[in-house]
């Protein structure tokens, strides 16, 4: 092909040139549209509830960055950060590991009742997890987990553990049997073929699952604020309601707060962020 | 190498479902290519992959060198296999790949890194050791699976269809690869295929399958010209060999007013219990002549029907003709050839080349010893 058949048209050029512009535009509308209150929480972050209440939009001047320092000590903030940096941490490694287990287990072995498995698994998706919260409450207070941080743990397992073994299972069962029967050849057993093949060829799935897992976890506060009533339990999102009164409510330390809060998503995002990208588009392209 | 040894083998899936292998009773010799042969869906992967341990026997034994393989797992069977899809482990290196067996068997690492390394200068594999697989052609997969079965050292190898997913040109040089590698190794390698080139290239003996069940075992040759039933008759050779369902008018005479031929090979005593029955006579396609004289005989059996393709190949031409009786048949002549569609001809053939076939059974009619020996199948192929 000659150099000139690829320059395009005079008039393709122009028409390419506004459609490159007009995504140009959606995408940044959108980006404002969405970042746009991030940003304005991050400037009420470093301004006092006053300095909010009399512009609800002005740049912080001066920046009272000493807020983050009242909310981390003062507030009892690096409590609720620890809380919740034990609860979730702890349900989302169970959850990964029996998930992926049970993931593998549900899409590699033909054993009776391994549809009607999956099957209960995937109807307890479908129904909203609020309506198990009062028989939930009933289960910890008879076995004495009310209020307990192990508690919380455990129903934070069985509420991300049905999702994570349908998505896990999906990925799981396009792997080729070939590779599982090429390492039983090569004289593995069914534990180190999970290990060694499952894990590490899963891996974007199973990363997928992970920082949607931390997220959904780290942000939840239904099951969080009805199964924990001591101050000194709290997680994060019920930390940050504390400062909600009735007739009171400081905006900016919560704005300080909840800054706090995302550090730890954000890192975890750009940790995973590539295998996420990948999991969810795994199968897109051959 | 071992010897390897399937009595009565059958797999059954479910209590009531279908048996997919029949009572597969084959012994594989002690450093013997054994190819085993069929279409798809006849068994020939599944009896692989219970020889392989990834498969339960439904009942029969298994043994290898003696001993009894049935309930001993895939991993201690010390059994290589190379899979149709390669099945390479995509997180790892080519390297790493080849390693993965030996790692699992605790050899001594000074000893796995030469055992690659001198497996992978074997195969042409040592610039591409540090790239993951899917850097990889599929001619270079190709031999990364088979690095990884030979650098194990196994007493077996397995084959499941290895080439049918190279092009043709890569397919020729790979198989020529194999039987280089069956002849240093001298190890005993069970090969499956449904390519009947593949199969009589590489087999030291082949095993045709049929529905579950082993059709005929032999050398190729020998299944080539002497085929056990119509089903082996057609399934070897291309095109397949010429069947024309016919009545036996006498005890030396066979046809319709279509198809002419006298037996020689059997002896009229043999067939005399056949007389006035249908048989099946069948002539392969290179022994279809356009005259008596170039089928070499003036005694030759006749074949008349109407031409309905000419495929010029180049090297040779192929000739479709429909006989009066509408069955279709093949001649492969010479390449120069000139046919026209809708042209009556008359096909030739030595009437020692012809096969013949019980029409209710379907097996072949064994010819009888002719006095002084008689004229070989083989001779009647020029």
């Amino acid at each position: 092909m000659s150099a000139d058949a690829t320059v395009p048209p005079a008039a393709g050029r122009g028409g390419f040139l506004a459609s490159r512009t007009a995504l140009a535009v959606a995408i940044i509308a959108y980006t404002t549209y969405t970042l746009g209150p991030f940003l304005w929480l991050a400037t009420m972050s470093v301004r006092t509830t006053g300095e909010i209440s009399a512009d609800h939009y002005a740049w912080p001047r001066p920046f009272h960055w000493e807020q983050f320092r009242i909310a981390w000590v003062d507030s009892d903030f690096a409590t609720y950060f620890w809380n919740s940096t034990i609860v979730v941490v702890t349900a989302v490694a169970v959850v990964t590991l029996v998930g992926a287990a049970a993931a593998h287990a549900l899409a590699r072995y033909r054993f009776r009742g391994n549809r009607i498995l999956y099957g209960i698994l995937f109807s307890s998706i479908i129904f909203p997890p609020q309506i198990t919260l009062i028989s939930l409450y009933q289960i910890l207070v008879d076995y004495g987990l009310y209020n307990s941080l192990l508690g919380l743990t455990l129903v934070y397992v069985s509420l991300q553990l049905p999702l994570t073994v349908y998505l896990l299972e999906g990925f799981f069962a396009r792997i080729p049997q070939d590779l599982f029967d090429a390492a039983k050849m090569d004289g593995y057993g069914d534990i180190e073929i999970f290990r060694r093949i499952v894990l590490p060829i899963g891996m974007p799935a199973i990363a997928t699952t992970l920082i949607l897992n931390f997220i959904q976890l780290w942000n939840e506060f239904l099951f969080a604020v009805v199964l924990i009533t001591d101050p000194d339990k709290r997680t994060l999102p019920i930390g940050i309601r504390a400062f909600m009164g009735d007739h009171f409510q400081d905006i900016g330390m919560i704005a300080a707060g909840v800054m706090i809060s995302v550090v730890p998503v954000i890192l975890m995002y750009i940790f995973f962020s590539e295998k996420l990208i990948r999991g969810m588009t795994a199968g897109a392209v051959k | 190498m071992a010897v390897v040894q399937l009595s009565k083998i059958c797999k059954r899936y479910g209590s009531g479902g279908p048996v997919v292998v029949d009572n597969v009773d084959v012994t594989i010799g002690d450093g013997e290519f054994m190819v085993l042969l069929g279409p798809s869906g006849c068994g020939k992967s599944t009896t692989l992959r219970m020889i392989a341990g990834l498969e339960t026997i439904s009942s029969g034994t298994l043994s290898i060198d003696g001993r009894t393989m049935n309930h001993v797992p895939a991993k201690d069977r010390d059994i290589a296999m190379v899979f149709q899809s390669y099945a390479l482990y995509p997180h790892m290196t080519v390297a790493e790949n080849l390693a993965f067996g030996l790692k699992r068997r605790r050899t001594p690492s000074a000893e796995i890194e030469r055992r690659v390394r001198e497996t992978a200068a074997m195969l042409g594999l040592v610039p591409y050791l540090d790239r993951k697989p899917q850097a990889l052609s599929g001619g270079q997969r190709q031999r990364v699976a088979l690095g990884r079965a030979m650098v194990r050292e196994p007493m077996v190898f397995l084959f499941d269809e290895p080439l049918s997913n190279l092009d043709a040109a890569l397919r020729v040089n790979t198989r020529n690869e194999l039987i280089k590698q069956h002849h240093r190794l001298a190890s005993t390698m069970i090969y499956v295929t449904h390519d009947q080139v593949e199969a009589m290239t590489m087999g030291t003996r082949i095993c045709v399958m049929n529905g579950g069940r082993v059709a005929q075992v032999g050398k190729p040759l020998d299944v080539y010209w002497n085929p056990a039933d119509t089903f082996v008759a057609r399934f070897l050779g291309s095109p397949p060999m010429n069947l024309f369902t016919v009545p036996l008018t006498g005890g030396d005479r066979v046809g319709t007013a279509a198809i002419e031929t006298v037996l020689t090979r059997w002896a009229p005593a043999a067939l005399a219990p056949l007389a006035g029955r249908e048989v099946v006579l069948g002539v392969r396609a290179e022994d279809l002549h356009l005259s008596a004289e170039a089928a070499g005989t003036a005694a030759a059996g006749r074949i008349r029907g109407r031409v309905f393709a000419v495929e010029p190949l180049g090297a040779e031409t192929l000739l479709a003709v429909e006989t009066e009786g509408g069955t279709e048949c093949t001649a492969r002549l010479p390449r120069d050839t000139r046919a026209t569609v809708g042209a009556v001809v008359d096909l030739f053939f030595r009437p020692e080349a012809a096969f013949i076939f019980d029409a209710r059974t379907t097996a072949a009619i064994p010819a009888s010893p002719l006095p002084g020996g008689g004229p070989s199948r083989a001779g009647a192929v020029h």
